[in-house]
């Protein structure tokens, strides 16, 4: 990996965790456990590992975000997760701040006539 | 299902040990569902091969593991900045007070030879290391504390909310010289490295060694003896020391420690010329005596006449090397007076 790629991959990296964190909130308006949440996330273009998800879930609900609780489905007992009230209103706030930071940028870039460079890489993380 | 559940048992060893079987049902429950769905797209089990490759994919156990791990730091990035500054003063003193130990101790001897100054630099490694082990373990217990919530950090950081932009000079005095602003935790350590030293330098009557390390035993036990002239002076690096410290004291609770204080440096610089005037002024310069004069005269007079002529030429050196500075900081105090009166007409 070049020092460029390296750059481009701390920041993309940096720039993905905020992301992430409000994607799996507004996921979590809909009760999903731990791997249908991963899928759901997946198929809306969001690839993450299991290694950051499951360990993000528990921060979100230490965090009194996420309520859960373990249930039986398919014979299998699995921990469900969901956005509670303080969730709730948190993914509000948060989703207003990233509208603001998408339309400010937006607008960086229209008036200063630059282009969006073209993407490289995936987005798994 | 073997090597899932030899992986799962691989995680289990790394896990916060009171939520294991908790993260371990759920990480099972995810895998398992994640399997089912891979063998049912499949149509098949996974062979020992795919499956090796599935779990390898899933990262190693102790990286999954510590997901599940509250973040933890020896010294976090709160501290870390106060840290390094503490280390490098911390660094720095040490090198110094052991270089003058050593001189000392060296000198109290008769005649160093080639060996013990190879000895004494061969030491330093250590004792720069053992410095920085003693302040990197006070910095992790502190970031200990704070991660117990036994201490605020933004206190101990010196990033609370009762900070603002007042606690500090005026703009005019911030970059004289060129120097940069301090910072908080600068003023903090000046204060607590000045109240260490000045504990340091009053037990040395009491406690010589700490002063003159092993030479001390060395010195007791030689025919010399301070003449009783040092004591004024000793008295007086007290007063100015503790009058350093009250000044620093002061500027940490006014609020104004963020500017090099020319005027403290120019006031501690002259009073520091009474001390070495009467160290100057004593009669023969005779700093250093002989315990029983009229018996080691013969003996060790030559020495005690090389030792106290040495000490009167560091002394005329030293004193040289003050009044430049006294003279070079006050013609350049009135050449900025001077470019300021200047600018503002």
């Amino acid at each position: 990996m070049t020092l460029s790629e390296s750059i481009f991959e701390n920041l993309r990296l940096e720039l993905r965790r905020g992301c992430l964190t409000l994607a799996v909130l507004a996921q979590l308006r809909q009760e999903r456990y731990g791997y249908t949440l991963r899928k759901a996330l997946a198929e809306r273009g969001l690839e993450i590992d299991e290694s950051t998800l499951y360990p993000l879930l528990r921060r979100l609900e230490a965090q009194g975000l996420l309520a859960s609780e373990w249930r039986e489905e398919d014979k299998r007992n699995k921990r469900f997760y969901r956005l509670n009230e303080d969730g709730e209103r948190m993914l509000g706030q948060l989703l207003e701040e990233w509208q603001a930071l998408n339309a400010a940028i937006t607008a960086s870039l229209g008036m200063d006539g630059i282009e969006a460079p073209a993407s490289s890489g995936d987005a798994s993380g | 299902m073997e090597l899932l559940e030899r992986y799962l048992e691989a995680v289990r060893k790394h896990l916060p040990w009171e939520r294991q079987d908790d993260i371990l049902a759920e990480l099972r429950a995810n895998l398992e569902a994640q399997l089912e769905e891979k063998e049912a797209g499949l149509g098949r089990p996974l062979t020992s091969g795919e499956m090796e490759e599935w779990l390898k994919s899933l990262g190693q156990p102790i990286q999954v593991a510590a997901g599940y791990q509250p973040q933890r730091y020896l010294i976090g990035p709160a501290f870390f900045p106060i840290y390094w500054y503490v280390l490098k003063l911390a660094l720095g003193w040490a090198g110094v007070i052991y270089s003058i130990v050593t001189v000392v101790t060296l000198f109290a001897q008769t005649t160093p030879n080639a060996m013990e100054w190879v000895g004494a630099i061969a030491r330093i490694p250590w004792v720069l290391m053992m410095t920085a082990a003693w302040v990197t373990v006070i910095f992790a217990a502190i970031e200990f504390g704070v991660s117990r919530k036994w201490f605020d950090k933004r206190e101990l950081a010196g990033t609370s909310s009762s900070w603002t932009p007042r606690v500090g000079p005026p703009m005019a005095s911030k970059e004289v010289g060129g120097n940069k602003p301090r910072s908080f935790a600068q003023a903090v350590a000046d204060v607590v490295f000045g109240a260490l030293f000045l504990g340091w330098f009053l037990a040395v009557p009491s406690h010589p060694w700490v002063i003159l390390g092993p030479g001390a035993y060395l010195f007791r036990n030689s025919p010399f003896q301070l003449a009783p002239v040092l004591v004024p002076f000793f008295w007086w690096i007290v007063a100015l020391s503790a009058l350093q410290l009250g000044w620093k004291v002061v500027d940490l609770i006014r609020g104004t420690w963020r500017g090099r204080d020319q005027l403290q440096h120019l006031v501690v610089t002259v009073i520091g010329l009474i001390p070495l005037g009467i160290l100057l002024c004593v009669p023969n310069h005779n700093w250093v005596l002989l315990k029983h004069p009229e018996l080691d005269r013969a003996k060790f007079g030559v020495s005690l006449d090389q030792i106290n002529s040495g000490i009167y030429k560091a002394l005329l050196l030293i004193v040289a090397v003050v009044v430049l500075q006294l003279v070079w900081e006050i013609v350049r105090r009135s050449l900025e007076a001077y470019k300021r009166r200047v600018a503002a007409r």
